[in-house]
């Protein structure tokens, strides 16, 4: 038999110019010689608005399968066969359990954890690992990075984020620890290049494989230096070189994962790599959900969180009708002028997320639809931005979970039923056997 | 009159029990005995109905202090709960009264347990968590080191905030895709400071085995060439330049017998290296070996030289030791032509300052120009061993190929990633005992005052100061913040200090309406954003009182701003100082920035106003608003924004923390939402009158400014003293701080607010200085 070539000698040929190429040369190894099509890997992923929602338009008045879509959901008109409502979920830890105000950062921090995060500006910062990253930790070896973080907007505001609370809350979604938020992307331009090209090549001509042993060799350099000076410093301090160290090797994996990338028999739909963020946010939106499915549809990962702004978010929507803040819009004193402008957002929001489920359904996947195989979460960890409560939110699910999951039904629950319940089903989907998460108080039954 | 009482009785029981006083001079035993007996039951009493359980009033338990240390933890709640209590607005009419003797014990002993450090002593300095640097900072520090400036710094993940700033080290993280972007980063960063010669030419010859000639035991077949006994292959080869080439032997082996297959690899008839081929027969592997070649016909010789062969016998096969040489390639690149001096890049003439030859070898040149470097980048002399490591790295990368320079960027790459770089690392000293706080290193001082003046890394003159350890004397101090302070670095502390003091930062995230305010745009924002840095670096530089901050009677305006305000007489783009007089604003709280970033899109709102000046010039942030806060029973509030607001105020629950807020906003009415002068809204006459909580009553915005210039300056300037104080340390402020605080301001009273004061004082303060505990309450 002659020998195949090696991965280094296949590279060394290629040039420089060829992004895209790498992949189609290197993954025929697995996807082309099998002639039965592998089962098509479940995707996890996660949407959060903040302030709330317009409840009396979100929540149908029917149960069941023979629910209305209201007002809000209308959007999802097309996907209602996907579509699951699920009311009367409860995020007990966004409650102020004596901590008084800051709402918006605890629901922002809790969303994804259950936990009650610890009221701090900056000292002592104490969550608890969210669920997309316990799906990550366990989904995460299977492909080239274990789990995307984005959003529309940036961690960097001034001032004190939310009535004594660190930004850290309000901005992050996804905790790795209770005490190691991870940054959200917000370029599309930065994270095409993570998908595709893999690295933001400087000087391209050079030798690839030359340049992931000269990368290795620093990594292990200032693994050296991190570890060294680890046992120099005190507990606060070391748990910041965790963080250096913990970084380097995820960065580690993925130079040596970077022939895992796997692309589907009708390849990577021939997309322009984006300039950077857009202006209008309209357009920054609609980028940001093209990567997602880019993201799941490559397989380049099964866990994705998205945040559409930071919790207690006042950005303005002139675009639509309704410039004045967010925010102060969702505390509406009960004003119907400023409760419909709040509908109406939410109703652009999830127009934004419909398309994106539009894109995701139209891709074909093992003969079935992506869509098929993904399980969407969409929601807030607030109901009622005037009254800031955490029960009754709004949560909807999208797609079938590889068939383990009915869809096109409102199943309506006791008051304060764990959204963490959700959660723990959720794990148990992607076979992680927990016994709880968070605040559990049992396995949801979706039906 | 409890407080007289008390030292005497801490002083018996110290004494009498041996009870020792902790770091603060606090003692908590005795505390607690006092908050048993006499607190506890009266909040109980008075404060309990309310104030427990799983919904408690205002979202505030009370029944979750079980000692006098759990209320020294949360002395934040204590002090809006001591604020709420003095004002009278706490405990509500339909409570359990509470007598004006319990309410001045009640206060009394919270106000003395969450206040009273024992400043005489000496007080913790604090402990400062390892801070990565932030993204102006690595851009900054990046730009000092090499000459680069890399934009894209811009473009990494925001990085969190806490107490305001987005220097504190607890909430500075660093996230895998963050490390992606440092490693993106040095790689394009280190290419454009150095100059690299491009890779030469290839050269590059692929033969298959069978295409080799051979001699002895070897035959061809199955697409290579088998050495089943002794023998050799070998092919020639015109090499076209003079040096390293590599020699990749696609082989595998049948094993047999103790030892692997030998090859022998001579070149021209001397033997240059023997391999040992281990692969498995059908799993070849590429054993590469590195030669130096001569230019001109050179033959490559392969050759078996440890055959073995057991026949067959009995039961037991035979043995057979075999290789197998599937292809062989010989690889060169031409070494690079010698670059033009002149054409290189500043920085990289700065940085290669030496170059390999012969008689120096490139060891000792890589030295040379990482000795220096990795000192600056590490901010402190780099170590003998640290030298030797990254020297190594350089080292081994030329000895596979890399060329000089790139193997020179291969080193910065290691060292701006490194923690010693990306972390301002301070080595605590293993064991601190109370009162007797070691200092900094004069290195981490020179780090800590260039960061905090300059977010960036200490310049030489720092350095020399540091090296000659005078940098902690008083008077250097005095003169190097008077340098630094016009050093146009000092830019960076207006933008990034007063950036984010003044909120000013979120003013890229208003929009205003286009349609209710035409004559706001971008540009617009920008000038009025540089307005107030100007302003702010002006009474810096000028060495004035920071009560001009309040009540300056001067602004800088360019044409264009000057315009938008309606003064006339700015001819110009430059900015250039303008008198305010006979005009109705002074000071920051009356421009453009600060009046439009506490508004919302489509008015003002006089309660956002009033919270900023609650939180930043005076430093007294009101309550939180309770969650869930009540609906208004009328439903929908009706009239002018001003009745509007005192509707709101009628409801009790929202009255007590609204009176504090609303008339220093309202007080501001005269401004619109972009920060123009009006003098009616919608119609109607604009009211800006109000009586403070003091019960000082101001007409006007320029009432309320020299009231809150005169009436009581020193709350200012403890306001700007904590805010600078957090920004400088890089972490949030804690009780025993408040030592620092007071000396501070007393200097800074004495000497007319002067702002060097304010910096200096900030500089040789022990919370600056020194390593102090982190206490775990």
């Amino acid at each position: 038999m002659a020998p195949r070539l090696s991965r280094r000698t296949v590279l060394r040929g290629m040039g420089a110019t060829i992004a895209l190429p790498l992949m189609d040369i290197m993954t025929p190894f697995q996807s082309v010689r099998g002639s039965t099509a592998p089962e098509a890997p479940l995707r996890i992923l996660f949407f959060n608005v903040p302030n709330g929602a317009h409840m009396p338009a979100w929540t149908p008045t029917k149960d069941g399968k023979g629910f209305e879509l209201p007002e809000t959901l209308k959007v999802l008109a097309n996907h209602r066969k996907y579509l699951t409502v699920l009311t009367g979920l409860t995020l007990d830890g966004a409650h102020a359990h004596g901590d008084g105000g800051g709402d918006h950062a605890r629901s922002g921090a809790a969303f994804l954890t259950g936990a009650h995060p610890r009221k701090t500006d900056g000292a002592d910062i104490q969550n608890s690992v969210s669920v997309d990253q316990v799906t990550a930790a366990a989904l995460g070896a299977k492909t080239r990075l274990p789990s995307l973080e984005l959003g529309l907007e940036g961690s960097a505001q001034a001032g004190s984020c939310d009535s004594g609370y660190s930004c850290a809350y309000s901005s992050n979604l996804s905790w790795r620890n209770s005490t190691s938020p991870l940054a959200k992307e917000i370029n599309p331009a930065a994270i095409f290049d993570r998908l595709f090209t893999g690295e933001n090549v400087a000087g391209a001509a050079k030798n690839k494989s030359q340049k992931i042993e000269q990368r290795k060799s620093i990594l292990d350099f200032v693994q050296e230096d991190a570890r060294d000076l680890q046992r120099k410093l005190g507990a606060a301090d070391q748990r910041k070189l965790d963080e250096y160290l913990y970084a380097i090797r995820d960065v580690e994996n993925r130079i040596v994962k970077s022939d895992k990338l796997r692309v589907g028999e009708d390849g990577i739909p021939n997309y322009p790599r984006p300039a950077g963020v857009p202006r209008e946010w309209d357009e920054h939106c609609k980028l940001m959900m093209d990567m997602t499915a880019l993201a799941i549809q490559s397989d380049s990962t099964r866990v994705v969180t998205f945040m559409y702004a930071n919790e207690g978010s006042n950005r303005g929507y002139p675009e639509i009708g309704a410039p004045e803040g967010h925010h102060d819009l969702s505390h509406h004193g009960k004003s119907e002028d400023k409760q419909a402008k709040v509908q109406k957002i939410n109703a652009y929001h999830l127009s934004k997320f419909a398309n994106f489920v539009d894109q995701v359904a139209s891709i074909q996947e093992n003969g079935a639809s992506l869509l098929d195989n993904c399980l969407i979460l969409y929601g807030s960890g607030i109901s009622d931005g005037d009254r800031h409560n955490h029960n009754d939110l709004p949560i909807i699910l999208l797609g079938r979970a590889s068939g383990r999951l009915e869809a096109n039904m409102h199943v309506r629950y006791p008051d304060n039923t764990p959204l963490c319940n959700l959660y723990l089903w959720m794990l148990h989907q992607v076979g992680i056997k927990a016994d709880s998460f968070g605040d559990s108080n049992g396995v949801l039954k979706i039906s | 009159m409890l407080a007289s009482l008390r030292i005497p009785l801490v002083i018996i029981l110290t004494a009498a029990l041996g009870l020792s006083r902790d770091a603060l001079g606090i003692d908590l035993a005795l505390r607690d005995q006092e908050y048993q007996k006499q607190i506890l039951p009266l909040l109980e009493r008075t404060c309990f109905d309310c104030h427990s359980g799983t919904e408690p009033a205002g979202g505030m338990a009370l029944n979750h202090f079980p000692t006098a240390k759990s209320v020294l933890k949360e002395r934040k709640t204590w002090e809006k709960i001591i604020q709420r209590v003095d004002i009278g607005d706490m405990p509500p009419p339909d409570a359990d009264p509470l007598s004006a003797e319990d309410r001045a014990k009640l206060i009394d002993w919270l106000r003395s347990t969450i206040t009273d450090v024992d400043c005489g002593r000496t007080p913790n300095p604090g402990s400062v968590t390892l801070r990565r640097l932030n993204r102006n900072e690595y851009r900054n520090t990046i730009r000092d080191l090499l000459g680069i400036d890399y934009a894209p710094a811009s473009d990494f993940p925001g990085d969190d905030v806490g107490y305001g700033f987005d220097n504190i080290g607890d909430v500075l993280t660093l996230p895998p895709i963050l490390m992606e972007k440092y490693l993106a980063a040095a790689e394009e960063i280190t290419s454009q400071a150095i100059f690299a010669p491009e890779p030469g030419q290839l050269f590059e010859i692929s033969l298959s085995g069978e295409q080799l000639s051979f001699k002895d035991g070897v035959n061809k077949g199955n697409g290579r060439l088998n050495f089943y006994a002794n023998g050799f292959a070998e092919f020639s080869e015109q090499a076209p330049w003079p040096g390293a080439y590599t020699l990749e032997l696609n082989m595998s082996a049948s094993k047999a017998g103790d030892d692997p297959a030998r090859m022998a690899i001579s070149v021209d008839g001397k033997k240059i290296r023997e391999i040992a081929v281990v692969a498995e027969v059908e799993n070849p592997k590429v054993y590469s070996l590195p030669l130096r070649l001569r230019s001109g016909k050179r033959t490559i010789k392969i050759e078996f030289i440890n055959d073995f062969y057991v026949e067959a016998k009995g039961k037991s096969p035979a043995q057979d030791r075999n290789a197998y040489l599937f292809n062989v390639r010989l690889v060169s690149r031409k070494p690079a032509e010698p670059t033009v001096a002149e054409s290189l890049p500043e920085s990289h003439k700065k940085i290669v300052i030496a170059q390999p030859g012969s008689l120096v070898p490139p060891e000792e040149a890589f030295r040379k120009v990482l000795q220096p470097l990795a000192s600056r980048a590490f901010r402190r002399p780099a170590t003998k061993a640290e030298l030797d490591r990254i020297v190594q790295l350089a080292t081994k990368a030329h000895e596979e190929g890399e060329s000089y320079e790139g193997s020179i960027r291969l080193a910065i790459q290691a060292l701006i990633i490194s923690p010693h770089f990306l972390f301002k690392v301070e080595q605590v000293p293993k064991e601190i005992k109370a009162g007797e706080y070691p200092k900094i290193s004069q290195f981490e001082l020179a780090t800590r005052i260039s960061y905090f003046l300059w977010s960036t890394m200490p310049d030489d003159r720092l350095l020399q100061l540091a090296i000659k350890k005078e940098l902690d004397k008083p008077e250097i101090i005095r003169s190097e913040v008077k340098r630094m302070i016009q050093d146009k670095r000092a830019n960076e502390f207006v933008e990034n200090f007063a950036g984010q003091w003044l909120t000013l930062r979120k003013l890229d995230l208003f929009q205003p309406n286009s349609q209710l305010f035409p004559s706001w745009n971008d540009r617009i924002r920008e000038l009025a954003r540089r307005e107030t840095f100007t302003f702010f670096a002006g009474v810096m530089r000028d060495d004035m009182s920071i009560m001009t901050l309040l009540d300056g009677d001067f602004t800088y305006l360019n044409e264009d701003l000057a315009r938008y305000y309606g003064i006339a007489g700015v001819k110009g783009k430059e900015f250039r100082k303008v008198s305010l007089s006979g005009q109705p604003r002074m000071g920051l709280l009356t421009q453009a920035s600060i009046l439009a970033v506490t508004s919302n899109p489509t008015r003002t709102s006089p309660v956002k106003r009033g919270k900023w000046i609650l939180d930043n010039v005076l430093g007294t942030p009101p309550p939180n608003p309770p969650p869930g806060v009540p609906e208004l029973e009328k439903g929908k509030l009706t009239g002018t924004l001003r009745e509007q607001i005192e509707q709101h105020r009628a409801n009790a629950a929202c009255a007590s923390c609204h009176k504090l807020m609303d008339p220093l906003g309202l007080a501001l009415e005269n401004f619109d939402a972009v920060g123009l002068w009006r003098t009616q809204d919608a119609g109607e006459k604009i009211d800006a009158s109000g009586v403070l909580p003091d019960g000082s009553s101001v007409k006007h915005a320029g009432d309320l400014i020299r009231t809150l210039r005169s009436k009581n300056p020193d709350q200012f300037a403890r306001c700007l003293t904590e805010k600078m104080l957090c920004f400088a340390l890089g972490r949030g402020l804690e009780y025993y701080d408040r030592c620092t605080v007071d000396r501070i301001l007393v200097k800074l009273k004495a000497d007319d607010y002067r702002f060097s004061t304010l910096v200096t004082e900030i500089l040789v303060s022990d919370a600056f200085q020194r390593h102090g505990e982190r206490e775990a309450l």
